[in-house]
C-alpha cells in the first residue's frame, strides 16, 4: 500500500439523505445529520467498533438539518450546534435533545454552512459560531448573546443578492484576533477581520465556491483552501497581503466535476483532502516555496504561492461526496458522507511518512 | 514432358524399405517430394521419379535424406513383411491413377488434420496462460486485501486501547470530582446551579452514553473551569458589515464554462435592444411612444388578455417592423395567431422566436418552453401530430416537471397511435 492509501474501514447505508458528518471530539462516535424523506431532521450517533457502526442514537427534529460543528464548544460539553433547512440555528446537548440550549431563528432561507471556533481547547477567545445562508448575509453568533448576532455580513439595501454557500473561521490566535471567510455561489470569496468588523480581501475565483477552510483556525491565517464548481480548487497563501493583489494562490483541477468539501488533516496541516462530485477523494500535499513572500516594484511585500501536489485518489461511490471530516483524535481516521445514502470511515495509511 | 528417374536401388528390412535414388546432376535443393501411405513420388525438375509402393507405409514416421548427389529415403513399414518388389508390378494406368488421386486426397486430409491439431494445441496454451494470468493477479489482490486488512485490524486495537484509555481516565476523573463536587457545592451553587445538575447526573448513574462524561483530558474541576469562564472575553459589541457582491445578472451561480455562452446572450439581447429599423416613411405619422417597440409589446399584450387578438397582432407587427430582433414579440404573436387559428403563421412566429432565442441558457428558459408549447399545439391543430409531438418532447426536456405539458404530449402519442391502427 503506498504513502497515504485509504482503506475503507466501515460503511453503513442510511435511510436517509446525510448532509453532514462529523467525529464527536474525544471519542470513537460519529454523528450523521441530516433529511429523512418525510422532511424531518435526523441526529444519528455511531460508535466505530472496528469494522462496524453500531447505531447509539437517533433524535428526530422537525426541519432537516444542513450542517454541524462542535467548534465551539467545550471539551466537556461537547455541544451540536446545527443549522437547518428553515434558518434556524441551534445548540444542542445530545445528552438530553429535546430542547436546545440555544436557539435563535438566524436567517430567513436555509444555512447552507455553519463553523464554531474557540471551543475543543484549540484557540483562544470567546466561542463563537459562524453561519452562512442562502438569503446572503453570514452571521456570527455567541452562544452567550440570545436572538441577535454579534456580526452580520449583509449585501447592501437593494443589491440582489447571492447564496452563501461556506463559511470558515480563521486567524484566531489570541483573544481580539479573528477572521470569518466566505464562499458565495457567484465565485466571491471574502474575508471579514472581526476585530475591526471590515471587509479585509475579496477575490473571484470565476466559480461558484463550496467549501472554504484554513489550514488551522488558531493560528496566524496561514494557507486558506477553496474549492468551486468545475473541479478546480485554490490554495491561497495568507501570510502575506498585498495592497492590490491580495495574497497568492495556485490553483489545480483536480477532476471535472464540484469538488464539495475541503478538510485539512488537524495533524499535519499541509496535507488536505478534497471531496468531489464524482464520489472520489483527493490527497493533496501542499509544498511551500523556497521564499514564501517576496518584494514587488514598488517595495511591498507579496506572497508567493507554493506548489500541490496529488498524493493519492481513491473512488468510493458513484454520487458525490459530500461531506468530509477527519477524526481530531485518530491520525489518518476520516468519515465521508455521499448522496447514496452511505457514510464510511476510511483509514488513511502510512501519514506518518509524509 | 519430364525426364523419368528409374535407377533407383533398393534393399528392405522386415521393418523398413531403404530406397536410394540417384540424381544425375540436378540441384538437390530443388526436390518436392511428394509421399503418401502407398505413393512415392519426387519430383527434380526436369526429372520425375514415381512409385506405387508394394505395400502402405507409415509415412508420417518415414524419412527422407537429401546429399552426395542422391536422395536416401528410409521408409517404415506399416505392417512388417517382406516385399516382392518395390512397386506394385502389374498396375495399369487407371490404378495408377485411382492411387495417385486417393494419395493425393490423403496427403490434403493429413495436412487438415494437422492444422486442426495445431490450432486446438494453441487453444489449449492460450487458455493456460489466461489462467495462469489470472491466478498471478488473484495473488496480487489477495496480497493488498490482506495489507488492508491487517491496517484495518491495528487501527480498531489502537481505537480499544484509546477507548479503554479514555474509560479509565473518565473513571478515575468521576469519582475525584464526586469528592470535590461535595466540596465545592456551597459557593458555586448560586452561579452554576444548573450546569452542576448537569454534571452530577451522569456522574452519580453508570455513564452507559458517556458523550456528556464530564471530563476530558483538558482542564480537572468545575473550579478551575469556572476560572476559564471568566477569562473569556465578553461578547462581541454587534456591528454589521456592509457586502457588495461581483454582479451577475444571471440567477444561477456562476460556472466558467457557461461563461461564454452567457457572454453572447447578453450581448445579443443588449444588441436587439438598440436595433431600430427605422427607415419607413409611415413612420414620421406615428407617435413618439408608438415608435417604441416595448411600449408597442405592452399594448399588444393588454388586446390579447381582453381578447383582442386582431388588434393585438396589429401591435406587434407595427413592433416587429422597429426592431425585428425581439424574440418576445414573436412569441407573443404566435400566441395571437393561435387564437385566430392562423396555424401556418403561428408556426412561423415561433420558429423565428426559437431563433432568436439562441444561445440556450436558462436565463430564456421559459420563453423556449413557451415558444415549443405553442408550435406544437399549431401542428397538432393542422394534424401534422409527429411534429407536434417533437416539440412537446423539446418543451419538457427543458422544463421535465410541467404537469400540463406532460399530459398533453400523452394525448398526441395516443393520437398518433390511433391514427396509426387506422
Amino acid at each position: 500500500l503506498g504513502r497515504g492509501s485509504a482503506v475503507s474501514m466501515a460503511q453503513q447505508a442510511l435511510s436517509y439523505t446525510v448532509f453532514d458528518c462529523k467525529w464527536v471530539p474525544r471519542s470513537a462516535r460519529l454523528l450523521c445529520l441530516g433529511s429523512a424523506a418525510r422532511g424531518t431532521g435526523l441526529v444519528q450517533l455511531y460508535e466505530l467498533h472496528g469494522a462496524r457502526l453500531e447505531l447509539l442514537r437517533e433524535i428526530e427534529k422537525p426541519k432537516p438539518i444542513k450542517c454541524g460543528t462542535f467548534g465551539a464548544t467545550s471539551l466537556q460539553q461537547r455541544y451540536l450546534a446545527t443549522g437547518d433547512f428553515d434558518g434556524n440555528l441551534n445548540i444542542w446537548n445530545l445528552e438530553a435533545p429535546e430542547i436546545p440550549v440555544y436557539s435563535v431563528k438566524g436567517h430567513k432561507e436555509i444555512i447552507n454552512s455553519i463553523d464554531g471556533v474557540g471551543g475543543l481547547g484549540i484557540g483562544e477567545g470567546a466561542p463563537e459560531i459562524v453561519t452562512g445562508s442562502r438569503d446572503g448575509t453570514v452571521k456570527v453568533w455567541d452562544p452567550r448573546q440570545n436572538d441577535t448576532p454579534v456580526a452580520n455580513m449583509e449585501p447592501v439595501q437593494g443589491e440582489s443578492k447571492r447564496d452563501c454557500w461556506t463559511v470558515a473561521f480563521g486567524n484566531a490566535y489570541n483573544q481580539e484576533e479573528r477572521v470569518v471567510c466566505a464562499g458565495y455561489d457567484n465565485g466571491d470569496i471574502k474575508l471579514f477581520d472581526l476585530r475591526t468588523m471590515s471587509l479585509r480581501w475579496e477575490t473571484n475565483i470565476k466559480n461558484g465556491v463550496c467549501s472554504v477552510e484554513f489550514d488551522r483556525k488558531d493560528i496566524n491565517m496561514n494557507k486558506l483552501v477553496a474549492t468551486s464548481l468545475e473541479g478546480k480548487f485554490h490554495v491561497f497563501d495568507t501570510r502575506t497581503q498585498h495592497p492590490t493583489k491580495g495574497f497568492a494562490s495556485v490553483s489545480e483541477k483536480a477532476q471535472k466535476s464540484t469538488i464539495w468539501q475541503v478538510r485539512h488533516l488537524p495533524q499535519n496541516r499541509d496535507i488536505f483532502m478534497t471531496s468531489g462530485g464524482s464520489g472520489s477523494l483527493h490527497l493533496w500535499k501542499y509544498e511551500y516555496p523556497a521564499q514564501r513572500s517576496k518584494k514587488d516594484s514598488e517595495g511591498s511585500e507579496m506572497g508567493v504561492a507554493g506548489s500541490v501536489s496529488l498524493l493519492q485518489n481513491v473512488t468510493l461511490s458513484t454520487q458525490p461526496i459530500s461531506s468530509l471530516d477527519w477524526s481530531p483524535d485518530k491520525k489518518g481516521l476520516c468519515v465521508c458522507g455521499a448522496f447514496d445514502q452511505t457514510v464510511r470511515v476510511l483509514i488513511v495509511t502510512k501519514l506518518n511518512k509524509l | 514432358m519430364p525426364v523419368w528417374l528409374r535407377e533407383q536401388s533398393w534393399r528392405q528390412t522386415l521393418t523398413a524399405v531403404y530406397l536410394s535414388l540417384p540424381l544425375r546432376g540436378a540441384r538437390a535443393t530443388a526436390a518436392s517430394i511428394f509421399c503418401s501411405e502407398q505413393y512415392l513420388k519426387v519430383s527434380i525438375p526436369p526429372f520425375l521419379f514415381e512409385a506405387v509402393l508394394y505395400a502402405p507405409i507409415d509415412d508420417t514416421n518415414s524419412t527422407a535424406k537429401i546429399g552426395n548427389g542422391n536422395i536416401f529415403f528410409t521408409l517404415y513399414k506399416k505392417e512388417p513383411a517382406m516385399w516382392d518388389s518395390l512397386t506394385l508390378a502389374n498396375a495399369d494406368k487407371e490404378k495408377l491413377q485411382c492411387l495417385r488421386e486417393n494419395a493425393v486426397l490423403k496427403a490434403q486430409e493429413k495436412a487438415k488434420e494437422e492444422t486442426e491439431a495445431k490450432k486446438i494445441a494453441k487453444q489449449e496454451h492460450k487458455k493456460y496462460a489466461l489462467e495462469a494470468t489470472m491466478k498471478v493477479e488473484e495473488a496480487e489482490r489477495k496480497r493488498i486485501e490482506d495489507l488492508k486488512e491487517k491496517e484495518r485490524q491495528k487501527v480498531t486495537k489502537e481505537l480499544e486501547l484509546w477507548n479503554n484509555q479514555q474509560k479509565d481516565g473518565d473513571k478515575y476523573k468521576s469519582i475525584q470530582n464526586k469528592e470535590e463536587l461535595h466540596q465545592e457545592i456551597e459557593p458555586l451553587k448560586e452561579r452554576k446551579n444548573e450546569k452542576m445538575d448537569k454534571m452530577r447526573i451522569p456522574n452519580e448513574g453508570t455513564s452507559k452514553t458517556r458523550l456528556k462524561s464530564t471530563k476530558g483530558r483538558g482542564s480537572c474541576s468545575i473550579f478551575s473551569q469556572s476560572l476559564k469562564e471568566e477569562q473569556l472575553p465578553a461578547p462581541r459589541a454587534a456591528a454589521t458589515i456592509q457586502v457588495n457582491f461581483t454582479p451577475r445578472v444571471f440567477p444561477t451561480a456562476l460556472r466558467e464554462s457557461r461563461v461564454a455562452e452567457e457572454e453572447e446572450w447578453l450581448h445579443k439581447q443588449a444588441e436587439a435592444r438598440r436595433i431600430i429599423n427605422s427607415d419607413l416613411s409611415e413612420l414620421q405619422d406615428l407617435k413618439e411612444e408608438e415608435k417604441n417597440p416595448d411600449w408597442l409589446k405592452d399594448k399588444g399584450n393588454k388586446m390579447f388578455a381582453m381578447g383582442n387578438y386582431l388588434g393585438a397582432v396589429n401591435a406587434y407587427n407595427l413592433a416587429v417592423r422597429l426592431n425585428n430582433k425581439l424574440p418576445l414579440l414573436y412569441l407573443n404573436r404566435a400566441a395571437c395567431h393561435l387564437k385566430l387559428r392562423n396555424l401556418h403563421k403561428a408556426i412561423e412566429d415561433s420558429s423565428k422566436a426559437l431563433e432568436l432565442l439562441t444561445p440556450p441558457v436558462a436565463d430564456n428558459e421559459n420563453a423556449r418552453v413557451k415558444a415549443h408549447v405553442r408550435r406544437g399545439t399549431a401542428f397538432c391543430q393542422l394534424e401534422l401530430y409527429t411534429e407536434g409531438l417533437q416539440d412537446y418532447e423539446a418543451a419538457l426536456k427543458i422544463d421535465p416537471k410541467n404537469k400540463n405539458i406532460e399530459e398533453d404530449a400523452e394525448k398526441i402519442r395516443h393520437l398518433i397511435q390511433g391514427t396509426m391502427q387506422n
